[in-house]
């Protein structure tokens, strides 16, 4: 019985950390979403401003109002501890210090967010507007990338 | 001065005039100086949309590529067949570079080749990584990018910040050696870079 118990611990031991790695994978997974979705919208915009489709005032409204309820989600869930670049090597790009630093990961968040709802403002007000607003965007991604994510996996 | 002194290396060979550099090399070298200067301090400090630092990379990019051609068709001292020299002859100016004299080498010794060759491949890598990379802003995206894959897109980037060190320490190698010339062997390198001649 003893010699059973034992080896059902024994089992579980792996089977534990494995379940316990499904979760951050799935973390990970949903996080990448995430930002595959607010890419997906921001590349429209995008292909808009840099004349590589025609400006709609309508589709681009779309575009930065899915990017506004995008990041109307709650968030914090995405970021849980154990998930960098070091706890999942080839899974993601994100650098340990925005756990090392939430604060200034927030910051950018915060501009993120100043500069999309400027972008919101401006999407359907015709291409002139909506130029300088994604270059800003674009510029705000950029700016969190630098600090927060790794080049490559 | 001596007959052998004045027929030395550090003389001008005869039919090629006084002229060290010619204006080609001269003016490729002081444009890359600003270019690369600019293409650096942008990329590192300039604002998060790069137009700028893409415009200045454009200019290396171009620098590289003329000075290139000119190591082909350009006069004596700009040809990389009469400078680019094998690992003896690098190895024999390596070993009495120490000494306290002027070189008097006319043009590119064999140790600078190796730098001038070295610094012009980094930096054509350095534009094609440029010219890959991808860093997912949609923005700043390198023109050739989406004609590569998404794994090449992030190598380029991930290689890009890399190279910009390691081409600042091969400047400042560079004017550190410099440095060393004018202190230590007592040889001008600055001024025929300027004006072409070399004071004999």
């Amino acid at each position: 019985m003893r010699k059973v118990l034992l080896s059902a611990l024994i089992a579980a031991v792996p089977a534990t950390m494995a379940l316990a790695q499904t979760a951050e994978n799935e973390t990970v997974k949903a996080r990448r979403a995430f930002y595959t979705m607010l890419g997906f919208e921001m590349g429209g915009l995008a292909a808009m401003a840099q004349g590589k489709v025609e400006y709609d005032a309508e589709a681009a409204q779309a575009h930065a109002a899915d990017m506004v309820t995008l990041t109307g989600l709650h968030t914090a869930d995405f970021y849980a501890p154990g998930t960098s670049k070091d706890d999942l090597p080839g899974e993601t790009r994100a650098l340990p210090v925005i756990w090392e630093d939430m604060g200034a990961f927030q910051e950018k968040g915060q501009a993120f967010g100043a500069a999309l709802a400027e972008l919101n403002t401006a999407a359907g007000g015709g291409l002139d507007a909506l130029r300088p607003a994604v270059g800003k965007l674009g510029g705000a991604c950029k700016a969190c990338h630098d600090d927060f994510r790794a080049a490559d996996f | 001065m001596s007959i052998a002194e004045n027929t030395g290396r550090g003389a001008a060979p005869s039919g090629s005039g006084d002229q060290l550099w010619d204006p080609v090399v001269r003016v490729l070298h002081w444009a890359l100086v600003i270019a690369f200067a600019a293409a650096w301090g942008l990329g590192k400090f300039g604002p998060s949309q790069m137009t700028l630092h893409f415009y200045a990379g454009y200019t290396v990019a171009g620098i590289v590529l003329l000075r290139v051609v000119w190591g082909f068709v350009g006069p004596r001292t700009a040809r990389f067949a009469s400078f680019v020299k094998g690992p003896r002859a690098v190895l024999a100016y390596a070993r009495q570079m120490p000494a306290r004299k002027p070189s008097n080498s006319w043009g590119h010794n064999p140790v600078g080749a190796l730098f001038v060759v070295g610094v012009l491949f980094v930096l054509a890598l350095q534009v094609l990584s440029g010219l890959l990379a991808d860093p997912e802003d949609y923005v700043n995206v390198g023109p050739l990018a989406q004609y590569v894959s998404a794994d090449i897109t992030r190598k380029a980037l991930a290689l890009h910040e890399p190279l910009s060190t390691l081409l600042l320490i091969m400047v400042i190698g560079h004017i550190a050696a410099i440095g060393f010339y004018r202190r230590w062997k007592g040889e001008d390198l600055i001024t025929p870079m300027i004006t072409g001649r070399k004071k004999g």
